[in-house]
C-alpha cells in the first residue's frame, strides 16, 4: 500500500479539563473522499483545527504525504493542506477575485521589493495568479462576479468562493467544514458534483457534514466521531449498517431533537468566540 | 436614534421633497442677491461688499455670496435634472448652504453685537443671512423628503485617453480648490475676518464635495485613479508643482504647504499600518522623530552627536533604516499580542521615546535644548530656503523645499499604491479582515505585520529627515503623543486605506490651525470633538477607500432598515 | 534600607490610586471590549469638580474639614458620573456595532476634548492648582519611614472599595447581569438583561471610583493639573492589562505592582525618576508577550 496522503495518528486535544478529542486516528488515501460525521460537539471542527495547525494537539501527530506537520497554520497550508470554515470566513470587503488571489499568496514568490517596484517579473507573476484565480472561479461556477465585494454574494456563492480560495493554495488535501450548511437541495446536489470534480483533479478531500444522505452519496469512506472518540470507520455501507452508529447518531428521533438544540447552542458559542 | 428620525422624517416629508428643494434653491439665489449686514462693523465692512452701505450692485456678486449663488443654482439643478441619488445630493448642498449662511450670520451677530446686524436696524434692512439659513434648512429637509438612497454607482467604462483627460481636469480642479483654500481670507492676522471667510469657504466646499460624492463622482474618480495610478500620481505631482505659480505662491504658503507635505507623507506611511494592515499605532510620530534625530546628528549642526556632515541623501537613507529597525522592534510583539493591546504597546513606545529624548538619551537628542542649527539643504549652490528665479519668473523662498516635499509625497504615494495592489498588500488587507482565515491561506501573519510596521516606520523616518532640515531645529517637543493622535486623525478624517484621503486629511488638520488663529485656544478642544463627530457621522472619512466605503455604506443602510422595522413594530 | 521601605510605602500608595482608576478600565473593557482612553480624564475632571465644589463653599464650611471633605467627594463624584454617562450615551453607544477602531478613536477624541475643555474653561487651569488642605494631616512614622495619613486613607479607600465592588459583582442581581453581559451580550439580552442599563451602570461605577481617586490625588499630592488624567490613565490601563483585563482582583494587584515598580525603579534604576515610566512599559510589554491574557485573565481561545 502506498503512503496515505494524510494521516492523523492518535490525536488528542484537551481544553482545561475537557477532553475534546481522545486519540482519533484517520487515514486518507490519495484521490479519495472521506466523510467525518457525528453529533454536534463531537469534536469534528476541533479535529480539523488540529489537522490545520490552528490548535496544537495535546498528543498525537499529523502527517501529510509522510511528513509530520508542525503547528503553524500558514506552514500547514504551504505544505498542501487547505480548508474552509464552518461559518464562512471570507475577507468581506475584498472583491471576489482578490479573495481567491489571497489564496494564491502562498504559491507566489514576490517579496516586498518586487511588490514595491512592480517589475516585469512581478507583472508576469501577478498576471499568472489572476488567470489561475479566474480559472478556479469558473471551476466552482462563479462567473462574472470578479469585482463584486465578497460580502455581497448570496450565501451559497460565498461557500463556493471559499472553496475556490482554498483550492487556490494548490492543496493536496482539502478539508471542507460543512460545505452544504444552509443550502437547498439543488445547491447541495451542485456541491456534491463540485466535490467530485475536485477529487477528479487529484485533490483528496475530507468533509464534515450533518447531512447523512449527502455524506453517504459522496464519500469513499466515512468516520463517525462521538464525544471525541472515533466510533466507527469504514465504507458508507458498513457505517450505515453498524448498530452502534444507528444508536449513537442515526436511530433515535429524540437524538435529532437534542442535536438541533446543540446546533443552536454551538452557533451561539461561535458568535461569542 | 437618529436613523429612526430619518425614516420618520422621510415619510412625513416625502410629498414636500421637490417643492422644498425648489424653494430652497430660489431662496438661496435670492439670498446671494441681498445685502447681509446692516452697518459696517468695527473691523470694517464685511467682505465682498455684503454690507448694506458698500452693497453696490446686487448682481455683482463675489466671495461668499458667489458661493451662495452657486449653491442655489446647483440645488435647482439637482432638484429637477435627472441626478442619481438625488436626496443625498440635495441634502449635501443644503448643508453647504446652511453652513455658509450660519458661519457668516454667527460672525456678524457676534462682531456686530446683536441680531440687528443681520436683520433690520434703524430702517436699514439686510436679510441675506436669514434668507440663506432658511433656504439651507429647507433644502436639507427636502433631501430627506426625496429620500436618502445609496450613493450613485457609475458602471460605464471609458477609454484610457478619456480617463486621462478626466483625471487631468479633476486634479486640476483639486489644485484650484487647494490654492483657493490656502489663500481665502489671506494670511493670519492680515484680514480680521480671515477665520470666518475661511470657514465659510469650507462650508461651501463641504456642500459641493458632498454633492459630488452623493452622485457617485468621487467613488468613480477614486476607482479611476486606482486603475491608472501611475498616471494619477504623476498628474497630482505635476499639479502640486504648479502651486507656486498660483496665488498661493508666496513664502508663507510655501512653508505651510511644505509642512503639510511632510505630515502627509508621514500620514501615508501610517495609513499602511492602520489602513491596510489594520493595526492601530498610537506612537507613530516617534518614528518620524527618530528619522529627524538621525538626520540632525549627521547634519554637522553644532550640537550634533557626530562631528561631521553626511550628504543629505545618505543621511536620509540612514534615518529611514534606523526608524525602520525601531519599527520592526516595536512591531515584534504583534507576533504574540492581539488587537487593542498592540495599541497600548505602541503608545508605550511613543512615551518611552519622548521621555528618552527629553533626557538626552545617549547624547543623541540634546534633551530639552533640542538640536538647533540644522543647515538648510542646498543643491548646486541653491539653498532650499532662498527664493530662486527661473528666467524672468521669480519664485518665492522655500519653493525648493516645497518641490522636494512634493516629490517625497509623490514617492510615498507610489509606494503605498504599489504595495496596496500587490501580493503583500492583499495579505495585509486579509489580515485586517480576518486574521485566522488569513493564516489558513498560508499568510505568515506575524511576518507581514512586522513588515507593515517596518515600511510605515521607514516612510516616517524619511519624512523626519526632511523635517529636520526644513525646520532647522529638532526637538522632542515636535513628536509627542498629540502629534501621533493628529496623524491618526488625518488618516481617519481622510479615509482609511485611501491615499488622496491621507493627503486631504493632513492638509485640513495642519491648515486649520493656521487659518483659525482666532480660535487658537479652542483648537484642540474642537479637534477632539471633531474626532468624535467624524466617527459618529462619517466613519469612512472624506475620501474613503472604494472597498471600505461599500462596507460602511451598507452597514448604515442595514441599520436604517432595522430601525425602520423596529419603528414599525413600535 | 530605610530608603527602600520608604519607597515601598510610597509605591503602595501610588498603587492604591492607580487601582481605583484601573477598576474603571477593566470593567468597561470586560463588558464592551473598549479601551476607554477617556477614563483617565474622568478622573481628572473629578479632581477639578471637587476643587470647584470647595471653592463654592461658604467660608466657614471651608474651615471645617469634616464637612468640606465629604462635600468635595460628592461634588467630584457627581461631576465624574455626569461626564461618564454623557460620554457613554453620545460618544460610545452609537458606535456599538461599528468596526473595532471607531470607538477607540472616539475615546481618544473624548480624551483630548475633556482635557482641553478643562484647560480652557476652568479658571487658571493652565497652571498647577493647589488643592485645599482638608485632608488628614501629619504622618505615621514607623522607624525612619514616614507615611502620610492621607496616603493611608487612600489605601484604605482603594482596597475597601475594590472589595465592595467584587462582592457586589459576585452577589447582587445587577452584578450577575453584568457578568452575563460580559460573557455573551446576546444571550444575556434574551434572558431579560437590558444591556444598555448594564453598560451605563458599568460606566457609573467606574466614574465613582475615578471620582474618589481624583479627590484623593489632590489630597495626597497637594496640587492638580490637567495632565494628571492622561498619565495616570496610562498607568491604570497598564495595570488593568497586567492583571488581566476584566478581572477586578487582577486590576488591583496589577496597580500595586505598577506603583511599586514606579517608586522602586525610580529610586534604584539608572536614570532615576526620569525613566520610571520606561520600566513600567517594559514590564507591560514583557507581560503582553509572555502572558498576553495578563496575570489573572482567561487565555483567549482561537475561534474557527
Amino acid at each position: 500500500m502506498s503512503t496515505p496522503v494524510l494521516e492523523a495518528r492518535d490525536v488528542s486535544m484537551v481544553f482545561g479539563g475537557l477532553k475534546a478529542l481522545k486519540g482519533v486516528t484517520l487515514t486518507l488515501e490519495e484521490g479519495k473522499i472521506v466523510g467525518l460525521i457525528g453529533p454536534n460537539g463531537a469534536g469534528k471542527t476541533t479535529f480539523f483545527n488540529c489537522l490545520t495547525g490552528l490548535y496544537t494537539p495535546t498528543t498525537g501527530e499529523v502527517l501529510l504525504k509522510g511528513n509530520v506537520l508542525h503547528g503553524d497554520p500558514a506552514k500547514v497550508t504551504a505544505a498542501g493542506l487547505a480548508r474552509t470554515f464552518q461559518n464562512i470566513r471570507l475577507f468581506p470587503s475584498m472583491t471576489v477575485l482578490e479573495n481567491v488571489m489571497v489564496g494564491r499568496h502562498v504559491r507566489m514568490k514576490q517579496g516586498p521589493l518586487a511588490s514595491l517596484f512592480h517589475g516585469p517579473a512581478y507583472q508576469r507573476g501577478e498576471k499568472a495568479a489572476r488567470e489561475r484565480s479566474r480559472e478556479l472561479l469558473a471551476f466552482v461556477g462563479l462567473n462574472g462576479v470578479d469585482d463584486e465585494l465578497s460580502r455581497n454574494l448570496p450565501y451559497g456563492d460565498q461557500r463556493r468562493l471559499e472553496i475556490a480560495r482554498a483550492l487556490a493554495t494548490d492543496p493536496a488535501v482539502l478539508l471542507l467544514d460543512e460545505p452544504t450548511a444552509g443550502m437547498n437541495p439543488q445547491e447541495t446536489e451542485a456541491t456534491q458534483q463540485l466535490i467530485f470534480r475536485i477529487r477528479d483533479t487529484g485533490v483528496s478531500v475530507v468533509v464534515i457534514e450533518h447531512d447523512i444522505k449527502f455524506i453517504f452519496g459522496l464519500c469513499d469512506s466515512v468516520s463517525v466521531l462521538v464525544q471525541g472518540e472515533l466510533l466507527v470507520e469504514g465504507s458508507p455501507e458498513v457505517v450505515r449498517a453498524d448498530p452502534r452508529v444507528i444508536e449513537a447518531y442515526l436511530g433515535k428521533p429524540p437524538e435529532e431533537v437534542q442535536h438541533d438544540v446543540e446546533a443552536a447552542a454551538a452557533s451561539v458559542e461561535e458568535e461569542q468566540a | 436614534m437618529s436613523t429612526v428620525d430619518t425614516s420618520a422624517k422621510r415619510s412625513a416629508l416625502a410629498p414636500l421633497g421637490k417643492p422644498f428643494a425648489a424653494a430652497g434653491g430660489v431662496l438661496g439665489i435670492v439670498a446671494a442677491l441681498l445685502p447681509w449686514v446692516t452697518f459696517p462693523l468695527n473691523d470694517g465692512n464685511w467682505p465682498d461688499n455684503s454690507t448694506l452701505q458698500y452693497f453696490d450692485a446686487p448682481f455683482g456678486v463675489t466671495g461668499f455670496r458667489w458661493h451662495v449663488l452657486v449653491l442655489g443654482i446647483l440645488i435647482l439643478v439637482a432638484a429637477f435634472a435627472p441626478v442619481p441619488s438625488r436626496g443625498r445630493v440635495v441634502r449635501a448642498l443644503g448643508w453647504g448652504l446652511t453652513l455658509v449662511s450660519f458661519v457668516n450670520c454667527a460672525y456678524i451677530t457676534v462682531k456686530g453685537g446683536g441680531l440687528g446686524a443681520i436683520t433690520a436696524l434703524e430702517g436699514a434692512t439686510a436679510f441675506g443671512g436669514v434668507v440663506g439659513l432658511v433656504a439651507g434648512v429647507l433644502t436639507i429637509l427636502a433631501g430627506y423628503g426625496i429620500g436618502i438612497e445609496p450613493v450613485g454607482e457609475w458602471k460605464f467604462k471609458i477609454s484610457t485617453p478619456v480617463a486621462y483627460l478626466v483625471l487631468l481636469l479633476s486634479f486640476g480642479a483639486v489644485l484650484y480648490a487647494v490654492a483657493a483654500m490656502l489663500t481665502t481670507g489671506g494670511v493670519g492676522s492680515a484680514n480680521p475676518y480671515a477665520g470666518a471667510i475661511f470657514l465659510s469657504f469650507l462650508g461651501f466646499a463641504t456642500g459641493v464635495l458632498g454633492a459630488l460624492s452623493g452622485v457617485g463622482y468621487v467613488r468613480w474618480l477614486s476607482a479611476l485613479s486606482e486603475q491608472h495610478r501611475v498616471f494619477s500620481v504623476i498628474v497630482l505631482a505635476a499639479c502640486a508643482l504648479l502651486l507656486p505659480f498660483t496665488e498661493a505662491g508666496n513664502e508663507y504658503w510655501m512653508t505651510v504647504a511644505a509642512n503639510i507635505g511632510i505630515y502627509a507623507a508621514t500620514a501615508i506611511g501610517l495609513n499602511i499600518v492602520v489602513g491596510l494592515a489594520g493595526l492601530l499605532d498610537l506612537g507613530y510620530v516617534a518614528f518620524m522623530g527618530i528619522g529627524a534625530l538621525v538626520a540632525a546628528n549627521f547634519s554637522g549642526a553644532a550640537t550634533a552627536y557626530f562631528g561631521f556632515a553626511l550628504p543629505f541623501p545618505v543621511a536620509a537613507v540612514i534615518a529611514a533604516v534606523v526608524a525602520g529597525i525601531f519599527g520592526a522592534i516595536v512591531g515584534s510583539p504583534t507576533l504574540r499580542v492581539r488587537g487593542d493591546y498592540l495599541a497600548i504597546v505602541t503608545l508605550a513606545f511613543g512615551e518611552i521615546f519622548t521621555r528618552s529624548a527629553q533626557n538626552d538619551i545617549g547624547g543623541f537628542t540634546n534633551g530639552s535644548n533640542a538640536i538647533p542649527g540644522v543647515p538648510a539643504l542646498s543643491l548646486f549652490g541653491a539653498e532650499f530656503n532662498k527664493s530662486i528665479s527661473i528666467g524672468a519668473v521669480k519664485l518665492p523662498a522655500g519653493v525648493l523645499y516645497y518641490v522636494l516635499i512634493v516629490l517625497l509625497v509623490a514617492a510615498t504615494m507610489a509606494v503605498f499604491a504599489n504595495l496596496k495592489f500587490s501580493r503583500i498588500g492583499r495579505a495585509w488587507i486579509a489580515i485586517r479582515e480576518d486574521e485566522d482565515a488569513a493564516r489558513a491561506m498560508g499568510i505568515r501573519t506575524g511576518k507581514m505585520k512586522i513588515l507593515a510596521f517596518l515600511i510605515g516606520a521607514m516612510l516616517a523616518g524619511l519624512a523626519g529627515a526632511v523635517f529636520a532640515h526644513k525646520n532647522g531645529t529638532v526637538s522632542y517637543e515636535s513628536f509627542k503623543f498629540l502629534e501621533s493622535v493628529t496623524l491618526l486623525a488625518a488618516v481617519i478624517l481622510g479615509g482609511m486605506g485611501s491615499i488622496p484621503g491621507a493627503v486631504l486629511g493632513a492638509a485640513l488638520l495642519f491648515v486649520l490651525p493656521e487659518k483659525l488663529r482666532d480660535f487658537e485656544d479652542y483648537r484642540l478642544m474642537i479637534f477632539g470633538l471633531a474626532l468624535v463627530l467624524i466617527m459618529r457621522f462619517r466613519p469612512v472619512g472624506l475620501i474613503p477607500d472604494a472597498h471600505r466605503r461599500a462596507e460602511m455604506v451598507e452597514r448604515a443602510d442595514e441599520n436604517a432598515e432595522e430601525a425602520h422595522v423596529e419603528a414599525k413594530k413600535a | 534600607m530605610s530608603v527602600l521601605f520608604q519607597q515601598l510605602a510610597n509605591g503602595v500608595i501610588q498603587g492604591a490610586l492607580i487601582a481605583l482608576i484601573a477598576l474603571g478600565y477593566t470593567m468597561v473593557y470586560g463588558i464592551i471590549q473598549l479601551i476607554n482612553f477617556a477614563h483617565g480624564e474622568v478622573f481628572m475632571v473629578a479632581s477639578y469638580g471637587g476643587l470647584a465644589t470647595f471653592t463654592l463653599l461658604p467660608d466657614d464650611l471651608k474651615k471645617s474639614p469634616a464637612v468640606a471633605l465629604p462635600l468635595m467627594f460628592v461634588g467630584g463624584i457627581v461631576v465624574a458620573v455626569i461626564v461618564a454617562v454623557i460620554m457613554e450615551r453620545f460618544a460610545y453607544r452609537p458606535l456599538r456595532n461599528a468596526p473595532r477602531l471607531a470607538p477607540l478613536i472616539t475615546a481618544l477624541g473624548v480624551s483630548v476634548f475633556l482635557q482641553e475643555a478643562v484647560r480652557v474653561f476652568y479658571p487658571n487651569a493652565k497652571s498647577n492648582l493647589p488643592y485645599p488642605k482638608v485632608f488628614p494631616e501629619g504622618n505615621l512614622t514607623i522607624g525612619s519611614v514616614n507615611i502620610s495619613w492621607t496616603g493611608i486613607l487612600l489605601v484604605a479607600l482603594s482596597v475597601g472599595l475594590a472589595v465592595i465592588l467584587q462582592t457586589y459583582i459576585n452577589r447582587s442581581r445587577m452584578g450577575r447581569a453584568m457578568r452575563a453581559t460580559a460573557q455573551d451580550p446576546d444571550t444575556a439580552k434574551l434572558m431579560g438583561v437590558n444591556p444598555d442599563r448594564v453598560i451605563v451602570l458599568t460606566f457609573v461605577i467606574g466614574a465613582v471610583l475615578a471620582g474618589v481617586a481624583g479627590i484623593m490625588f489632590g489630597g495626597y499630592l497637594n496640587n492638580i493639573n490637567i495632565d494628571m488624567g492622561f498619565q495616570n490613565g496610562i498607568f491604570a490601563f497598564t495595570a488593568a492589562v497586567l492583571g488581566g483585563v476584566g478581572s477586578i482582583r487582577g486590576a488591583v494587584i496589577g496597580a500595586f505592582i505598577i506603583g511599586l515598580i514606579k517608586t522602586v525603579a525610580g529610586q534604584y534604576m539608572p536614570g532615576g525618576t526620569q525613566y520610571d515610566y520606561v520600566w513600567i512599559f517594559v514590564v507591560l510589554i514583557l507581560v503582553l508577550v509572555f502572558r498576553p491574557q495578563g496575570l489573572f485573565g482567561e487565555p483567549e481561545r482561537v475561534r474557527a
